[in-house]
């Protein structure tokens, strides 16, 4: 029953009508919370107590690396599903989000460097928290890389879904990390369980930020998507039907 | 399981370069950077088993590159299918031979080189227990990341097994500390022992979904 | 006896379709030939039987789990870095080894037994690769093009070989080029 209820939501087809009903409402959301989130903290948020202005990156900084952790998060359901399930979509997606979620994570490995300067003087250290996130970012390239290698691309989606899987292992890692080991890091700001260590005059634009973030990647998650679907289903009549 | 084990043993050794190499390799580096570099004893001390770990990381590597790739390259793993049905025997095998014939010594090489640099005589067992579990780790981690690229090169393992190795040395990190200050030297061994089996059960089963994959 | 059982097998490889709807049995002392052009799927189609691929479509059913089956594919399995008496001695046991060490007789591997396989020629190896089929007692024998490399000596001694387990009650598929001589059911793949 679970096997018919996903193979029905989740063809190609249906995912391709989906998406085009709702990515202008994303983009136009992403854009413009993300907008809102980084002039309000940018130019309107006060300056922090320690930091000075230079705290601000963190408005960049911090939606980077969060999401960096979740497109992995996402990355792996969609295997389970390919590797469970035989979704051919799961795999699909795995393929468009990788990049994305590469280069989110370079943005915030890069974001926290320029951070480092001011913070800690020094652009980079190899504590637990960013090793971790440069292993994050190795794993994508891994990803990618994989995938590009195979001229069969069933084997291919395939062999990419069992790399992710066993590659989440690294995103309670990187979570945990800064409790774990004695770092040079700070601890998060923003806990789900507990309350946050930041001002709200800080924290509301931050949030906007991250929730803007979110929208925008999945925006070019969509695109990203569909496009790579239209180049592996090229073949299929729905396609000539829709385009 | 035992058949394979056998066969698996009688193979490597008839490969010499693929087993003594990797020990020579091991023993290469670990003379060759005291030569390179004009510090004093008391220094090198310091950072010594940071060469011991990387070098461990290296010859791992190196040891367990084309792993799969010749079963894979000459139909072997074609006649394993039809006998099995599955390969989680066979890398277990593998895995356990290659642990055995070149994980251990590779383990021994560090820990009689670790005694040229401070190290004392009592500690010996503890550093090649720690050696040679790390092995087993890496030697499973990079199995697994040669699985999946079987004939696509070196880079494509790297990128694939790297990421899984680097946590795996940051505890070998965490685990010569201990024994450096005498303290959590036990939980760090049981925390070691109760991953390495973890991934010993499991490291197969996803081995051998990558290669029924690449057979298909 | 029935020993396997193929069922609407249809296969596509990156959305080209090899074969379409394909149903067959194969019984005990029953021979099956495979013919197509260059292309046609013949190796795939064995490697699908032989549960090594999986088809988009259909299924392949054996009339029991362990069903003993011998395959001789495009890949020859022998170790190049080991010699031919070495191979065999990795290969089998006991009864088994003295059957192999006879047909390497046959085949004339005697005087190249020591020296690594990597050194034989093409042919040489092809003969190594067929003791495994050869040697081993098996209840289907799965042949892909095993002629191509044989002198006609050795060609004629498989042939022979072929004939006398089928009338033992022993299952065959092959596919091949030339005509294996001995009485198959015919099964074409098209060009």
């Amino acid at each position: 029953m679970i096997s018919a209820f996903i193979h029905k939501f989740s063809s190609p087809k249906s995912y391709v009508r989906l998406t085009e009903k709702l990515y202008p409402f994303f983009i136009v959301l992403g854009v413009s919370l993300l907008t809102l989130g980084w002039i309000w903290g940018l130019l309107f948020a006060p300056q922090d107590a320690v930091q000075g202005n230079s705290y601000r990156i963190i408005f960049l900084h911090v939606p980077s690396v969060i999401f960096a952790e979740l497109i992995y998060f996402f990355m792996a359901i969609c295997a389970l599903m390919h590797l469970v399930w035989r979704v051919k979509l799961a795999a699909y997606l795995i393929k468009a989000a990788a990049p994305i979620g590469a280069m989110i994570t370079f943005l915030g490995l890069f974001s926290g460097s320029i951070w480092g300067i001011p913070t800690w003087g020094t652009w980079w250290q190899w504590d637990a928290r960013i090793t971790s996130t440069l292993i994050l970012f190795i794993m994508y390239l891994g990803v990618i890389t994989l995938h590009g290698s195979f001229s069969n691309l069933i084997k291919a989606d395939r062999l990419m879904s069992i790399l992710v899987i066993i590659g989440v292992i690294n995103i309670p890692i990187i979570k945990k990390s800064v409790d774990w080991w004695s770092t040079l890091h700070q601890p998060a700001s923003i806990s789900i369980s507990g309350g946050s260590s930041i001002d709200p005059s800080m924290l509301y634009p931050l949030l906007i930020s991250i929730i803007g973030l979110g929208f925008t990647l999945i925006s070019l998650g969509i695109l990203s998507s569909r496009s790579y679907i239209f180049t592996r289903e090229k073949n299929k009549k729905w396609i000539a039907e829709h385009v | 399981m035992v058949r394979l084990i056998k066969s698996e043993i009688f193979k490597l050794l008839k490969k010499l370069k693929s087993w003594l190499g990797p020990l020579l390799i091991m023993i290469l580096v670990l003379i060759a950077f005291p030569l390179s570099i004009d510090i004093s004893q008391f220094d090198l001390d310091k950072f010594y088993f940071s060469i011991i770990v990387v070098s461990i990381l290296m010859t791992s590597f190196v040891a367990t590159e084309g792993m799969f790739e010749e079963d894979f390259e000459d139909g072997s793993l074609e006649q394993e299918f039809l006998l099995e049905k599955d390969f989680y025997k066979l890398a277990l095998a593998k895995i356990f031979v290659f642990v055995f014939l070149i994980g251990i010594p590779l383990a021994l090489i560090g820990a009689i080189f670790s005694f040229a640099n401070g190290v004392a005589f009592n500690s010996f067992a503890k550093v090649f227990l720690i050696l040679s579990l790390s092995n087993l780790l890496l030697f499973n981690v990079f199995a697994f990341g040669n699985a999946l690229s079987i004939n696509k090169g070196a880079m494509l393992g790297v990128l694939s097994s790297l990421p899984l190795a680097l946590p795996v040395i940051i505890l070998l990190g965490s685990s010569i500390r201990t024994i450096q200050y005498g303290d959590g030297f036990i939980s760090i061994i049981a925390l070691m022992i109760g991953i390495g089996l973890l991934m010993s059960a499991l490291m197969p089963l996803i081995i051998s979904a990558a290669l029924k994959t690449h057979i298909d | 006896m029935k020993l396997l059982s193929a069922q609407n097998i249809t296969h596509s490889i990156n959305d080209a379709k090899l074969f379409h709807n394909l149903s067959f049995d194969i019984n005990s002392a029953e021979a099956l030939h495979i013919r197509g052009g260059n292309g046609s799927g013949k190796s795939t189609l064995l490697r699908i039987i032989l549960g090594i691929t999986t088809p988009s479509k259909g299924l392949v059913e054996l009339i029991k789990p362990d069903l003993k089956i011998s395959y001789l594919g495009h890949k020859n399995a022998v170790k190049s870095y080991l010699t031919p008496l070495e191979n065999l001695e990795l290969l089998f046991h006991d009864a088994e080894l003295k059957h192999a060490f006879k047909w390497l007789d046959q085949f004339g591997l005697t005087n190249v037994q020591d020296e690594l396989t990597a050194n034989l020629s093409f042919g040489q190896q092809k003969k190594l690769a067929l003791i495994r089929v050869m040697a081993q007692s098996s209840e289907l024998i799965v042949l892909d093009e095993p002629f191509v490399g044989l002198d006609q000596a050795t060609a004629d001694q498989l042939k022979n070989f072929l004939a006398k387990k089928l009338s033992e009650g022993v299952g065959l598929i092959l596919t091949s080029h030339i005509d294996p001589m001995i009485e198959c059911i015919e099964l074409d793949l098209g060009v």
